[in-house]
Formats: C-alpha cells, sequence, structure tokens
C-alpha cells in the first residue's frame, strides 16, 4: 500500500489589497509545481509548490516542501498518475490535504478567504 | 539481518546507500558495545560470567529465558555485537573498492540490483534491460471547491 509523508519547509502569505476579507467569497486558482528530488527502488521524493492567487488579486498563499512515497513500483506509477487529463494525480491531492489545516490557519491569521477543501480538477 | 535485493537508479545511490548502511551498522555496534562495556566495568574483574547466563532452556527448537532476563538480554546484546564486527568490516571493504566498479563500462541508462546477504552487499547485478523511469515533473493548475 502506498504511504505518502508531506513535509513542508516554507510557508508564506500575503495579504495584497485593503478589499481582502475572510467572508469575501473564496476564488483562488491553484499553481502547482512538482518535481522529482530522489528516486529508489521502492520510494520516491518530489519537491512541489502550491500558489494559491485570489481572484480578483487580493490575497496570495505559497507553500512548498517535499513529498515522499513509499511504495511498489506500480503503487508509486499509479500515485502519480492522474486519473485522466482533468483531474489531479493521487499525490496531489494528498500533498494539498495535508497542507489544508496550514492554509488555513494562514488566511484566518491574514484576514483573507479561506481557500476550499477541495482539489477539483485542472484548468485548461 | 536483511537479506534481499534492492534496485537503484544510479551507481551514485548505490554508493549512497551503502554508505548510509555502514553508518547505521557503526551507530548500532557503538551503542551494543557501550552497554556491554558500561557492565563490564561495573562488575569489574569479573570477566564474560556476568553476561553469561545459565537461565537458558530448550523449548521447542527455540532456546527461553525466563530465569534471568538481565543476564539473558546481555549475552544475546553480546552476540548481536560479535555478529556485527564482521558485518561493518565487509561493508567497509565494500565502500572502500566501490571505485573499481564505478570505472566499469556501463550504460548510461543502466539500473542497478544489490543482493544483500545478511545484511552484507554481497553481488551487484548490472541490468540495462530495466529502464530508469522518467523524471517525474509536474506543472498546471487546479480549481478548489468545497
Amino acid at each position: 500500500m502506498l504511504e505518502t509523508s508531506v513535509l513542508i519547509e516554507n510557508v508564506d502569505g500575503a495579504r495584497l489589497s485593503d478589499k481582502a476579507t475572510e467572508n469575501a467569497t473564496s476564488n483562488y486558482s491553484l499553481n502547482v509545481s512538482l518535481s522529482e528530488r530522489d528516486r529508489g527502488s521502492e520510494s520516491l521524493v518530489l519537491s512541489f509548490t502550491l500558489e494559491l492567487t485570489s481572484q480578483p488579486q487580493t490575497a496570495r498563499l505559497r507553500v512548498s516542501g517535499s513529498a515522499t512515497l513509499k511504495g511498489s513500483k506500480d503503487e508509486i506509477k499509479e500515485g502519480i498518475t492522474a486519473p485522466d487529463d482533468s483531474r489531479p494525480p493521487p499525490v496531489l491531492v494528498a500533498i494539498y490535504e495535508r497542507i489544508y489545516g496550514t492554509l488555513y490557519v494562514l488566511s484566518g491569521a491574514l484576514k483573507i478567504p479561506h481557500p476550499m477543501p477541495n482539489l477539483l480538477k485542472k484548468q485548461s | 539481518m536483511y537479506s534481499g535485493v534492492i534496485r537503484f537508479y544510479s551507481l551514485v545511490d548505490v554508493r549512497r546507500y551503502l554508505k548510509e548502511l555502514l553508518e547505521r551498522y557503526q551507530k548500532d555496534y557503538d551503542k551494543s558495545s557501550n552497554v556491554i562495556g558500561s557492565l563490564l566495568r561495573t562488575e569489574g574483574g569479573k570477566g564474560m560470567e556476568v553476561i553469561m547466563s545459565k537461565g537458558w532452556a530448550k523449548v521447542g527448537s527455540m532456546f527461553v529465558n525466563v530465569s534471568d532476563p538481565d543476564k539473558g538480554g546481555m549475552e544475546v546484546t553480546f552476540q548481536l555485537v560479535s555478529e556485527m564486527k564482521p558485518r561493518i568490516s565487509k561493508t567497509e571493504e565494500v565502500l572502500k573498492t566501490f571505485e573499481s566498479v564505478e570505472q566499469l563500462p556501463i550504460q548510461a541508462d543502466a539500473t542497478f540490483l544489490l543482493y544483500l546477504h545478511g545484511g552484507i552487499p554481497e553481488r551487484l547485478v548490472i541490468d540495462s534491460t530495466e529502464a530508469k523511469p522518467e523524471t517525474f515533473n509536474l506543472k498546471g493548475a487546479y480549481t478548489m471547491g468545497p
């Protein structure tokens, strides 16, 4: 069974406008970068950066770190493969789930809209 | 101790693994030998009988110790330390001479199967048929929802 562990290495948040409020409608776009850092026979370490920018641009959140996948070669392959072109790969869903608590607390502290908890689809 | 086969995707990874393996063995050895050493010093002059338990009985196909757990535990720790020495020296030797493996003419996309026997790296298979997986990279934009 695939095990995924996530380590946050950097967190950055900015309130870009006085117009940002906690109660405003949450409308973030998420830019994702995942890159292979290290690979073993039964493990894969990825560096990740997730950057959320609100629309209109009143707030920005950025979290980076590493995700380690442990499992068989096939399990790892499945973990990094998106089920289809529009959906995120399972590893990205796992990363977002693990960092969501941090995003929630940070957005609350900055008094900007809380991001939504689920990753939905890839923007074309 | 571990016996099995581990696949690596570069010789650098094999070397790094061997180095970490040796460090782990040395750390375990230091920890266990410190325990034994401190007991022998405490019981100064008594020699090996301090860690040899008389409470062993053969039960089924195992030796079981119910009457003398302290000495029994110390005795198996001592046995462990004795077994660690050759494992450390063999792994050290493999690492010292690993340069000769690195100098072999090896295809750039080769992968490596390391065979460990009782924790000792004994054999290395250079495999050009199992290709290294493509490096994973992903960039994209996603939406979020409730």
